[in-house]
This record gives structure tokens, C-alpha cells and sequence, in this order.
């Protein structure tokens, strides 16, 4: 035990322990008026989330891989259920009633997709047309699935992620370009896929302007917020948007406007630097790594965190339309939360295995 | 690894890296944008967003009589009232309060243009004059409708309502250049009478809250706030009690009295009748009552003791008077006889006796009221001579009283000879109202000085003008307008001479339509807006003059037996209260 303690990335520890001071923090001054319940309860998920952070630094690499077919498994069978005996939140159809709990199993797809990837592809090259359509009908399933919920944001995050891995794991520079240059067609037909109400929610995209009382209100008050903060911002509790209400989701999706407002510019830098320090931790990790396997893992969720900062601080800020996806670490929700921290368990676990000087496993994989 | 692939991953990850940048600095350049370029812009929307401000009303000031008595007040009620801009749904609120209220689909909608034409952030009033128990239910639940409000307001209120009417005047909706002032359209402003001419003073200022409030429109906290300027208490001139005593002695007869202080100006009272309730101006009332009032050949709503002028008559003959003494004419300080009528070439000018006054000097004719004498006088006079001295002592002018008037006329400067003869007896050409025939007798009274009658109390007197008139002319008219109440055969006497003070005054019947002596045979049969007019005007105590007055009965034929009576009430009910 002491010599997985010893190795431990401090670096990243502290970046963690970091984030977790920038959430509670934030997070307070949004529901301080209201439920504090809610900030008590997150301390709780910070507490396990930890806690699987820690025992995750415990379990070899080599047995995540051995996981990732049951567990994609697991997630694909979820995802089944729900047509059938999902609750329906919203108009969407996405969680699923397991006694205690309620799970959403999209969540639990995102990060099983990228175990599968990063296990497809340990043992694969993405320039191999097989390998690279089989790994595409592994996505297309859930994603799929997820898309007739509605769920469009998720199923885009584990689309995006896959492509992440599959352009880590060596996707030819040509095959990408292709990819792109059709992408617009494929935009087009996922436009006429929308639901009607995805649909409106890009149009008010557009111009918020148009509908100040439905979709683009939230957008409309959030911007207002985070101009309105300034360089400084109006001081810890003292947002005016966020303590009046007019800031909608606050704990939730839009809890960054919260930060900006009463931070400012200094804030937004503050948390900014320390996604970007973060994400580029994982990313030196992935290099480092022993395996393949590991560095596609830490590069699938490097760009899980990526995409949820890029896509919440974008639509938060007007510049994207209105997806549900929260902030990592700061908003309100335990589930995302502990998936994320347990995501970095995963990244730790490949930090420390790559310090030791003995191989952990066999010594090579199939195609190094 | 093998190398190439080692070095083929470490591309992708620079690529990967390269990622992370351009995410993170694309997120960073939209923050710079809107919290540094933008953030002017964005602070104002914030505070748009939290601030608003909330005006506060203020009170219409009231109006007293001398005594204190309340002409004009304020009355407690309830205002249902709406903040337009904290409202989502117009309609359905006012939908979901018909019910309460009785509105139907006609008055909802003229309540919703009401709503939407105000301006949104400020109280616009649904329901007016409420009780309490009519509230009651609304206020209880006032937190389901958000932007409602209850608000205890006040309505105005005229105790004496059709008493003094005419100079109180009414209330009425502020227009666009009021709500372009800052007004609110839920305020009032006087449009008509003293509300109007004091309306500075009994307006008051609206003063206003800064309130923060969250996102449902509720109140936070109260950032700052200027207290209301409430309006200005008045107090009127008039004697309401005096007031009551004229409108008793008047009776339902057409006409108006007029009082007021020989010295100050001050106007104790203006009673003008047929009148009309003016505090059906503010409660409302239907386009029909309206239009009965228009139609009325009464002219309820015409204030007599201004805006309607009349033939002075015989309460002309001082001034001829003093036109006579003045330019020493022979008659006026001889005498002529009266054979009841005097021959023109073409005509007869008769005198109302048409007995005659035998020998009469002017001190005769004016106790009887001789019209030969004065037709004899004013033919010495001449025109121009006439119309000055009429101009001088306030004929033919604007009294300068702040409500409006009409300002009559006086004898012209070319006229035959039988219209002057017909002027210097106040017929023809000359018309006055009854606040100048007043304003005549308290200037014999006090000497000559012209002033401005005032309406409200203890203001400082205004002599517009000092005529220029001797001593033995005052001496010698005041005498004469003695003998009319004091001495046996003055024609006046019947009825004046046991007034609780001593009352110097003049009798007047003033011709609605010449008609010939025989004709008056057959009064029987006259119409009655064909019979004469009758005054009575004059000024008491006789040996110092504190107040002067004029009363005028339309169609009331003979100035001593039908004025006199109302004139003597009011006096001896002065007498009772100021002596």
C-alpha cells in the first residue's frame, strides 16, 4: 500500500483537491439562499467520490481493461431498458428506477464506451477499416439508443469521445479529413432528426432575443450575469442575478454564471487555468503510460472533460446552444460528480503504474 | 512501443494538446468579451433586471371655508391597483378577477387597454373607491397575483356639493402632457373652478422608492426612497355658512348672490343657482346626465355670479351719479319733475312709476329709483363722459378673479341720445355680472378703491384702481342708498328696514325684453322668461362699511320685494356671526 502511496502524482492530487475547493466554494454562494442541503449532500459526494478515487488508485489497469466488455454490456442492457420502464423527466425519457436509486444509464455509457474503445483499440489500429467499423457499430448502438430518449447532448459527447480515441488510437491523417469534409452532410441529417423542440432550442440559439420568456431566457439572464461581473466581480454572494433568481439552474447546468458574476474575469480565469492544468495532466499521463490500453483510457477521458467544459461554459455563455451538461466539478449532482472523480481514479492508477520501474503486466500488447 | 507508433502517439497527443488550447482560449476570448468589452453593457441590463422604481403618492391637499369648514376633502377607500411589468399574463389576471368585481368582457378589455397604455413599472388603478369588504377577499390572497396590489388611496369629496359647485370645480384625468410631465394617469388634476386655479399648491409631488426585487417582482430590500410632497391645505374665502343662508333665501329660484369685504376684496359668498353636484365628476357619471345638464335651459353648470352678465339696471344709477357730480351737470345739483315718462321725438321713455315722482332731486330719484331724472341726468352726461366714469369704477372689465368671467359691457361712446338716456338708467347697451355690481357697491363703500375680488382667505388686498371721486359725491350717493332702506317710500324700505344693521343699498329691475306699458297690464299672461330680473346690491354697516353684496333673481321682477329678502337673510346672518 505504502508503494502506490509513495507514487502518487501530487501534481494531479492537488489539482483535484483543487477543483473540489472551487466547486464546494461556488456551489455554496449558488444555493446559499435556498436548500443548503444541497451543499451538505455534495460534501457527502466529494466524500465517496474520493473515497472510489482512492481504492480505484488500488486496482490494476490490466483488470479495468478485463472489465470493459462486461461493463459496456452492462451499460448497453440499461440502455435497453429504458424505452420500456424509463421515467419520463421533461419530455425526455432517461432514468432508470434501480430501488434506491435513480441512474441515468447514458451516464454510464459515456464512460463504458470509453473503456471499450480504449480496450478495442489497445490491441487494434484505428487504420485498419475492420477494426475501425466494428469500433463505430460499438458507438452507433448506445448512441442510437440515446438519441430516440432524446438525449442529443450525450449522445454528441460519446460520439465526440469515441472519435477522440479512434483519432488517438492512429485514424490515417486522409481518413480524418474525409470525416470532415462530410460532416456538414451528416449535420444536415441530424437536423431532420431533431425533435422539435431541439430544434427550437438551436433556432433561439440564434437570437435569444426572439423568445425572452421561453428557451432563450435562461441564456439571455446567464450572459447578463457573467458581463455583469466584470473584471472583479460583485464579491462572494452579492450576484445580484444569482441571490435575486433571475439566473435560472443555478446549482445545476448554469452554476458558472454564478462564478463568473461574482468573481469576474479573475474567477473565470482562476477556474479556467485549472481545467486547462488538469486536462493537460491527463494528457502528460497518457504519454507516460505503460500500456496503450491506459493511454487511450486517459486520452477518452481527457476529452470527456473537454467537451463538458468547452460545451457548458459555451452555451452559459451564449455562444452555444442550450445542452444539458454540467460543469465538471462544480455543479450540483452526485452522479456525474462521482463518475468524473472516479474517471480520475482510473488516470491516477495509470500515473502510478507507469512510475514503476518493474512491469506491472505483460510486459508488451500485441502490436508494440 | 515500437518507436514509429511511440512517435505517431506523441503527435496526436501535441495534436490533443493543441485541442485543449484552442477549446480553453476560444472560452477565455468569449469572457473577455463579455466581461470586459461588454461589461458596461451588461451591468446596466443587470441592473435593469433588480432595480425598479416605485412612485409614491401623494395627497391632494384640502379646501376650508374661512372657518374651517371642509369644502373639498379627501375620503379614505381602497384602490385595487396592478404593476403592468410584473404581470406575465395581462388578460388572464384580470379574467381570473372579474368574477370579484363583476367585470364583464367589455369592461376586462377596456381594463387591459387601460394596463398596457400606462406606463409599465408604476400602479395603475383597476377598481376605485372600494370598502373594505369589498377587498377584503383580494387582499388575502394577493400572493397568487403577482403585480397586484392593494393600495389605500383617497377620492375627493365635496360635503357641500351643490352649494358652491361652481367655484369649487371638479377633478379630472390627467392628460399626456401631465403623464409627459411624470405624472401618473391614476393622479388627478382640478380642471375647472378653485381646484384648478390651486392646483400648485393642492397638487403636491409624487416621491419615489428604489427598491431592489427578485426575479417573481417581490420586494428585497428598499434602496432609497424621497418621501411624497403631500399638496397644500387652502382656505377659501367664502363663508359656507353664509352660503347655506343665501341658497336657503334663494330658494329654487334662478339667480346668484354674491358677498364680499369692502376692504379686502375677499368673497364670502358666491352662490350661483340652478346647480349641479360636482361630485358626480368624480365618482362618474353617464354620457345621459351629462347631456341633461348641456340641455338644460337652466344652464346649471353657467356660474352666474361670474359668467353670466345682466343689466344693472337701476343699481346703475350711482354711477351716473357720480358721472353727474363729477362733471357738475346742471341736474345734479338741481331737480326736475317727473311726469312718469319723458317724450322723445319718436318715442316715450317712461318711468317705472307711471304716476310719476312729481319734483325729484337726486337724492329723491335715487331712493325712488326715478328713471326721468337719471334720463334727464345722463342726457347732460353725455356718451363719453358716461362710458368713462363706467370704465373707471369697473364695468366693461375683468374683475381679475382667478376663475373665469365674462367682463360685460358698458355705455357706448356713440349712441343716439335715446339709447344714452336708456344707458344711464343701466339698460341697453350696459351689462354686468353680479361680482361687478358687488364690486361697485364696496367701492362707494370703502372710498372708491376698485379691487380684486380674492377667494381665498387672509391674502393681501389688491386695489386694481383708486377712482378719483370727491368726498360730498360719496357722501351724497351713500345717503341716498341710505334713505333707500332707511327712509318711508325708498324702495327698499318694506322690506330692509328692520335688517339687523344698518344697510345702505340700491333696488334694480332689470328688462329682459322692452315691451310697452300696456302690455305690462297683462302680466298674467307673460311668460316667465319674459319677466324682469331682479336686483338688489349694496353694502352695510352703513356707517362703516365692512362688506358689500348683490343679489340677482332672474325673472324675479321686483328688485326690493324679491332680492331684498335673500339679501337682508344673509346680512343678518353675517351680522349674527362677524359683529
Amino acid at each position: 500500500m505504502m508503494s502506490v502511496l509513495r507514487r502518487v502524482d501530487f501534481i494531479f492530487l492537488l489539482l483535484l483537491l483543487a477543483m473540489a475547493c472551487i466547486g464546494l466554494f461556488t456551489l455554496y454562494a449558488a444555493v446559499h439562499q435556498g436548500d443548503t442541503s444541497l451543499w451538505w449532500k455534495q460534501c457527502v459526494f466529494w466524500a465517496v467520490g474520493l473515497s472510489c478515487f482512492f481504492i480505484l488508485c488500488f486496482i490494476p489497469t490490466r483488470f479495468i481493461a478485463m472489465m470493459s466488455w462486461p461493463f459496456y454490456l452492462l451499460a448497453l442492457f440499461f440502455l435497453a431498458l429504458v424505452p420500456f420502464v424509463g421515467d419520463i423527466h421533461m419530455g425526455a425519457r432517461r432514468w432508470l428506477d434501480l430501488g434506491p436509486v435513480n441512474m441515468q444509464p447514458s451516464e454510464m455509457m459515456k464512460w463504458a464506451l470509453v473503456l471499450m474503445f480504449a480496450h478495442w483499440f489497445a490491441s487494434r489500429d484505428a487504420g485498419n477499416w475492420r477494426s475501425l467499423l466494428i469500433a463505430l457499430i460499438l458507438a452507433a448502438i448506445p448512441a442510437g439508443l440515446i438519441v430516440i430518449q432524446p438525449d442529443l447532448g450525450t449522445a454528441l459527447v460519446i460520439l465526440f469521445t469515441g472519435s477522440a480515441i479512434i483519432l488517438a488510437a492512429g485514424l490515417p491523417w486522409g481518413w480524418l479529413l474525409a470525416t470532415l469534409g462530410t460532416s456538414p452532410f451528416l449535420v444536415y441529417v441530424l437536423w431532420l432528426n431533431m425533435h422539435a423542440y431541439q430544434q427550437r432550442r438551436v433556432l433561439s440559439f440564434f437570437d435569444p432575443h426572439n423568445d425572452p420568456l421561453g428557451a432563450g431566457y435562461h441564456v439571455i439572464q446567464s450572459t447578463i450575469a457573467i458581463g455583469s461581473g466584470g473584471l472583479f466581480g460583485k464579491g462572494y454572494m452579492e450576484g445580484t442575478q444569482a441571490r435575486l433568481h433571475f439566473l435560472p439552474e443555478q446549482h445545476t447546468d448554469f452554476i458558472f454564471a454564478v462564478l463568473a458574476e461574482e468573481g469576474g474575469l479573475l474567477a473565470v480565469g482562476v477556474l479556467l487555468l485549472c481545467y486547462t492544468l488538469l486536462v493537460a495532466r491527463i494528457l502528460f499521463i497518457a504519454r507516460r503510460a505503460r500500456t496503450r490500453f491506459a493511454s487511450m483510457l486517459c486520452v477518452g477521458v481527457a476529452s470527456i472533460f473537454v467537451l463538458y467544459i468547452g460545451i457548458n461554459i459555451g452555451m452559459v455563455s451564449g455562444a452555444l446552444p442550450v445542452v444539458g451538461v454540467p460543469l465538471p466539478f462544480v455543479s450540483y449532482g452526485g452522479s456525474a460528480l462521482l463518475t468524473m472523480v472516479a474517471a480520475l481514479g482510473l488516470v491516477m492508477r495509470v500515473s502510478i503504474e507507469s512510475t514503476d520501474k518493474i512491469p506491472w503486466q505483460r510486459p508488451s500488447n500485441p502490436i508494440a | 512501443m515500437h518507436n514509429s507508433t511511440r512517435i505517431g502517439f506523441e503527435h496526436r497527443i501535441a495534436l490533443f494538446y493543441m485541442i485543449l488550447i484552442v477549446v480553453i482560449g476560444l472560452l477565455a476570448l468569449r469572457m473577455v468579451q463579455l466581461q470586459w468589452v461588454q461589461h458596461e453593457q451588461y451591468s446596466l441590463q443587470a441592473d435593469d433586471n433588480r432595480l425598479n422604481t416605485i412612485p409614491l403618492l401623494s395627497v391632494r391637499g384640502e379646501i376650508s371655508d374661512r372657518n374651517g369648514k371642509p369644502l373639498a376633502i379627501n375620503q379614505t377607500s381602497y384602490q385595487l391597483v396592478v404593476i403592468p411589468e410584473r404581470v406575465k399574463d395581462k388578460k388572464k389576471l384580470l379574467a381570473e378577477l372579474s368574477p370579484w368585481f363583476q367585470w364583464d368582457e367589455k369592461k376586462q378589455l377596456r381594463l387591459l387597454r387601460k394596463v398596457k397604455k400606462d406606463r409599465a413599472d408604476r400602479p395603475v388603478i383597476l377598481e376605485n373607491k372600494l370598502d373594505w369588504e369589498h377587498i377584503a377577499p383580494i387582499a388575502a390572497r394577493l400572493h397568487q397575483f403577482p403585480g397586484l396590489d392593494v393600495q389605500v388611496g383617497t377620492h375627493r369629496y365635496y360635503p357641500y356639493g351643490f352649494l358652491v359647485s361652481h367655484l369649487m370645480g371638479y377633478l379630472s384625468k390627467t392628460q399626456k402632457k401631465h403623464l409627459d410631465m411624470g405624472m401618473l394617469a391614476s393622479e388627478k388634476i382640478g380642471s375647472t373652478g378653485l381646484e384648478r386655479v390651486w392646483e400648485s399648491s393642492l397638487h403636491g409631488q409624487l416621491g419615489n422608492q428604489l427598491e431592489e426585487v427578485n426575479a417573481r417582482g417581490r420586494r428585497i430590500q428598499v434602496l432609497d426612497s424621497k418621501a411624497p410632497v403631500m399638496g397644500s391645505h387652502v382656505r377659501a374665502s367664502i363663508d359656507i355658512e353664509l352660503q347655506q343662508t343665501a341658497a336657503a333665501a334663494l330658494g329654487e329660484r334662478n339667480g346668484a348672490v354674491v358677498m364680499m369685504d369692502v376692504h379686502t376684496g375677499e368673497v364670502l359668498v358666491a352662490l350661483s343657482m340652478p346647480s349641479f353636484d360636482n361630485n358626480a365628476f368624480i365618482q362618474g357619471f353617464s354620457h345621459k346626465q351629462w347631456k341633461r345638464w348641456m340641455d338644460d335651459e337652466r344652464h346649471p353648470l353657467l356660474n352666474r355670479t361670474t359668467q353670466a352678465v345682466y343689466p344693472p339696471a337701476s343699481t346703475f344709477k350711482m354711477l351716473t351719479s357720480f358721472a353727474g357730480l363729477r362733471h357738475a351737470v346742471p341736474l345734479s345739483h338741481s331737480e326736475t319733475t317727473c311726469a312718469g315718462y319723458i317724450q322723445l321725438k319718436t318715442r316715450r321713455l317712461r318711468c317705472w312709476n307711471r304716476y310719476g315722482h312729481g319734483h325729484v332731486d337726486m337724492a329723491k330719484a335715487l331712493m325712488q329709483s326715478c328713471d326721468v331724472y337719471f334720463y334727464e341726468l345722463s342726457k347732460q352726461i353725455g356718451n363719453q363722459k358716461l362710458h368713462d366714469e363706467a370704465l373707471m369704477w369697473g364695468f366693461g372689465e375683468k374683475t381679475g378673479i382667478a376663475i373665469p368671467e365674462r367682463k360685460g359691457s358698458v355705455p357706448r361712446v356713440k349712441m343716439y341720445q335715446g339709447e344714452l338716456m336708456i344707458a344711464g338708467i343701466g339698460q341697453g347697451s350696459v351689462t354686468a355680472s353680479p361680482l361687478q355690481v358687488a364690486r361697485f357697491a364696496a367701492a362707494i363703500a370703502n372710498g372708491g378703491k376698485v379691487l380684486r375680488p380674492q377667494l381665498q382667505a387672509g391674502v393681501k388686498p389688491e386695489i386694481i384702481r383708486q377712482v378719483d371721486v370727491s368726498q360730498a359725491s360719496l357722501d351724497k350717493v351713500r345717503k341716498a342708498m341710505r334713505t333707500v332702506v332707511s327712509t318711508r317710500g325708498g324702495t327698499a324700505y318694506r322690506v330692509l328696514s328692520d335688517t339687523a344693521v344698518s344697510v345702505a343699498g340700491k333696488t334694480g329691475t332689470a328688462q329682459v325684453v322692452a315691451m310697452s306699458q300696456k302690455s305690462r297690464k297683462a302680466k298674467k299672461n307673460q311668460l316667465n322668461h319674459h319677466k324682469d330680473h331682479a336686483w338688489f346690491m349694496g353694502y352695510a354697516p352703513y356707517e362703516n362699511p365692512r362688506i358689500a353684496f348683490a343679489v340677482i333673481v332672474e325673472h324675479g321682477e321686483h328688485g326690493g320685494s324679491t332680492a331684498g329678502p335673500i339679501a337682508k337673510q344673509v346680512i343678518n346672518h353675517w351680522a349674527e356671526k362677524y359683529l
